[in-house]
C-alpha cells in the first residue's frame, strides 16, 4: 500500500515530463514551419535529391570505387601523404629556383642532377605498370 | 535477354532504370541487353504543369535530357515505334529500323484529344501543355472579375487535377484580393463531384468553405466560343468569362492504329501487368486499360513489379509478384496545405484533413522526381 501511493506521484510526474516534451516537440514544429517557405523547402529537396543521385552515381561508378578501395590500404595512404609532402616541397623549391635558361647544356645538367633521374625512374615505372593494366584491360573486353 | 522498353515516359525510364540495376551483372556477361526506344530527347515532369499555371514553377524547371536520366548500360535511341509485330517479336521505328525482343514492355502513355469537343481548343484554357499553361497563367493574371467555369472530359489524366485545380483557384483569386468579385463554378461529368467515392465525400465540404458552386451530370457537349457559353450533353448550360477544361485524353495513336487496343488502351493483365494474349509483352503506366488512375504514381508502382517480374525472369525463370492496384496522389488543396490519397483494387482512400507539412512534402516530391525516375525511390 505504501508503495503503490509512493509510485503514483511518480508516474504522474513522468506523464507530465511526457506531456512538456511533446509540447516542446510541436514548438519546434510549429517554429520550423514559420521559419520556412515553400522556396527554402524546393530548394532543400532539390539539392537533397541532387545530392543523392551524385552519391549514387558515384557508387555505381566502377572505377572510382576501385580507386576508394586502393587508398584505403595502409600503403596507399602512405603515397598519399608522400604525394601531398612532395606537391608541398615542390611548390616550395619551384619558388626559390631561379628560371630555366633553356637550351641543350641545361637540359643535359639537369638529366646529370640524381633527383631529376629518380622523378624519371618513378614516373616510367608508373608508365609500365599502367600501360600493363590497360593491355590487360583491352584483352579481357573491357 | 534482349529487353525492349517502348516509350522514355515515368513509367518507361524507371523501368528501363530499375531493370539496369537488377540486372547489371547479366548486363556485364552479356546476358541481358535493354534498350529503351522514346519520342523524345526530353524527359517533362507533368504535375509540374499545374504550377506553371499559376505562376509557380517555370516551364524549365519541368525538363531534363532523358540521357542524364538513364543508367549508362541503357541503349538509348530516339526513335518512336510505328509498327507493333508481336507474332514476330519485333517491330519498326519510324527511321527504318527493325528491333527483336524476347520481353517487351510498353510505357507509350496518353494524349490530351481536346480537339474531339467542338470549340474546347478554342474557348478554354488548359494546363495539360506547357504552351497551355503559360496561356492560362496569362489568362488568369489579367482576370480581374466574373464567373470562372471548371469542365472536365472523360477520361482524363490524374483523377485529382480537377479538384486541385479548383482549390488552387480559389487560393489564387484570394491572394489577389478579388476572390468576392469572382464565382467560381465546377462541372463534373458523373453524379457526384469526384469519381472516387472518399474524395468526393471530402471535397465537397471543401468547396462549401470555399464558396465554390458545383455540377453535376454536366458532359460537355460544345463550347460557344463566341457567346462564351458551354454546353453539356444534358442539356444545360453555363455562361462564363473564363472556361479552365480538364481534357479528354486516349492512348496514342500508333496503339490504335497497331489494333493493340481499343482508344489507345492496351488490354492488360490487372495482376500480372501482361498485355492479354501474350506473357512477354508488358504494359504499364497511361497505356493500359486498368480500371486504376491515370497517373505517374501508377506508372511508378507498376514499373516496380514489372522489372521485378523480368528480372527474376531473367535470373530464376519465373515472376515473382504481382500489383494490387496502388496508387498514391498527393491533393494539393490550394496554396499551403495538401493531403493525399492512397487506394489500391481493394481499399478506396482514407483522406485525412489538409496540412502544411503535406504541401511541404508535395513541393519536395516536385524536385525528388528526378531521383525516383533514375530508380532510386
Amino acid at each position: 500500500m505504501t508503495v503503490q501511493t509512493e509510485t503514483q506521484p511518480d508516474a504522474a510526474e513522468a506523464g507530465n515530463d511526457d506531456l512538456q516534451r511533446l509540447a516542446e516537440l510541436a514548438r519546434l514544429v510549429t517554429a520550423a514551419q514559420d521559419a520556412l517557405s515553400d522556396e527554402m523547402v524546393s530548394r532543400l529537396a532539390s539539392a537533397f535529391s541532387e545530392g543523392i543521385t551524385l552519391l549514387d552515381r558515384l557508387t555505381r561508378n566502377e572505377g572510382l570505387m576501385h580507386l576508394l578501395r586502393e587508398i584505403d590500404r595502409p600503403e596507399n595512404q602512405r603515397f598519399l601523404i608522400c604525394l601531398s609532402d612532395a606537391f608541398t616541397k615542390a611548390s616550395r623549391d619551384i619558388s626559390a629556383a631561379p628560371p630555366a635558361k633553356g637550351g641543350v647544356v641545361g637540359l643535359c645538367r639537369l638529366g646529370c642532377d640524381p633527383g631529376t633521374q629518380e622523378g624519371l625512374r618513378l614516373v616510367s615505372l608508373i608508365g609500365e605498370h599502367l600501360s600493363e593494366s590497360m593491355r590487360e584491360l583491352h584483352r579481357r573486353g573491357g | 535477354m534482349r529487353i525492349l522498353v517502348v516509350g522514355g515516359g515515368t513509367g518507361g525510364t524507371i523501368v528501363a532504370n530499375s531493370l539496369a540495376r537488377r540486372l547489371s551483372g547479366e548486363i556485364k556477361a552479356d546476358k541481358a541487353r535493354i534498350t529503351l526506344l522514346s519520342a523524345s530527347d526530353r524527359h517533362m515532369y507533368q504535375p509540374g504543369l499545374l504550377y506553371v499555371a499559376f505562376g509557380q514553377m517555370m516551364p524549365d524547371e519541368l525538363y531534363r535530357d532523358q540521357q542524364s536520366l538513364l543508367e549508362s548500360s541503357i541503349n538509348f535511341h530516339v526513335d518512336p515505334v510505328v509498327d507493333f509485330q508481336l507474332n514476330r517479336n519485333q517491330l519498326t521505328t519510324e527511321s527504318g529500323k527493325i528491333h527483336e525482343y524476347d520481353i517487351l514492355v510498353i510505357a507509350t502513355g496518353s494524349r490530351i484529344v481536346p480537339e474531339e469537343v467542338p470549340g474546347l481548343v478554342e474557348g478554354a484554357e488548359t494546363f495539360y501543355t506547357e504552351e497551355g499553361a503559360v496561356k492560362m497563367f496569362k489568362s488568369l493574371r489579367e482576370f480581374q472579375s466574373g464567373k470562372v467555369g471548371i469542365v472536365v472530359g472523360v477520361p482524363h489524366k490524374c483523377p485529382i487535377a480537377p479538384v486541385e485545380v479548383t482549390f488552387s483557384l480559389h487560393d489564387y483569386f484570394k491572394a489577389r484580393g478579388i476572390r468576392d468579385q469572382v464565382q467560381i463554378k465546377y462541372h463534373y461529368p458523373i453524379n457526384r463531384i469526384h469519381s472516387i467515392e472518399n474524395v468526393a465525400k471530402w471535397a465537397k465540404p471543401e468547396f462549401d468553405r470555399m464558396g465554390v458552386e458545383y455540377e453535376t451530370l454536366f458532359n460537355v457537349r460544345e463550347v460557344d466560343v463566341e457567346n462564351k457559353v458551354v454546353k453539356s450533353e444534358e442539356g444545360t448550360e453555363y455562361e462564363y468569362d473564363l472556361l479552365i477544361s480538364i481534357p479528354a485524353h486516349r492512348g496514342v495513336e500508333v496503339i490504335e492504329k497497331n489494333d493493340l487496343g481499343q482508344g489507345g488502351w492496351i488490354p492488360t493483365d490487372r495482376y500480372k501487368l501482361t498485355m492479354e494474349g501474350y506473357d512477354n509483352v508488358y504494359v504499364l503506366g497511361d497505356t493500359t486499360n486498368l480500371p486504376v488512375s491515370k497517373t505517374g504514381s501508377a506508372a511508378h508502382f507498376e514499373a516496380d513489379v514489372v522489372a521485378e517480374n523480368i528480372a527474376s525472369i531473367v535470373k530464376i525463370g519465373a515472376p515473382v509478384t504481382e500489383y494490387d492496384g496502388k496508387v498514391y496522389c498527393f491533393i494539393e488543396a490550394g496554396h499551403d496545405r495538401a493531403t493525399y490519397a492512397m487506394f489500391n483494387y481493394l481499399n478506396p482512400p482514407d483522406l485525412k484533413p489538409p496540412t502544411k507539412p503535406m504541401h511541404w512534402f508535395k513541393m519536395s516530391y516536385n524536385k525528388m522526381y528526378w531521383t525516383s525516375v533514375r530508380g532510386l525511390l
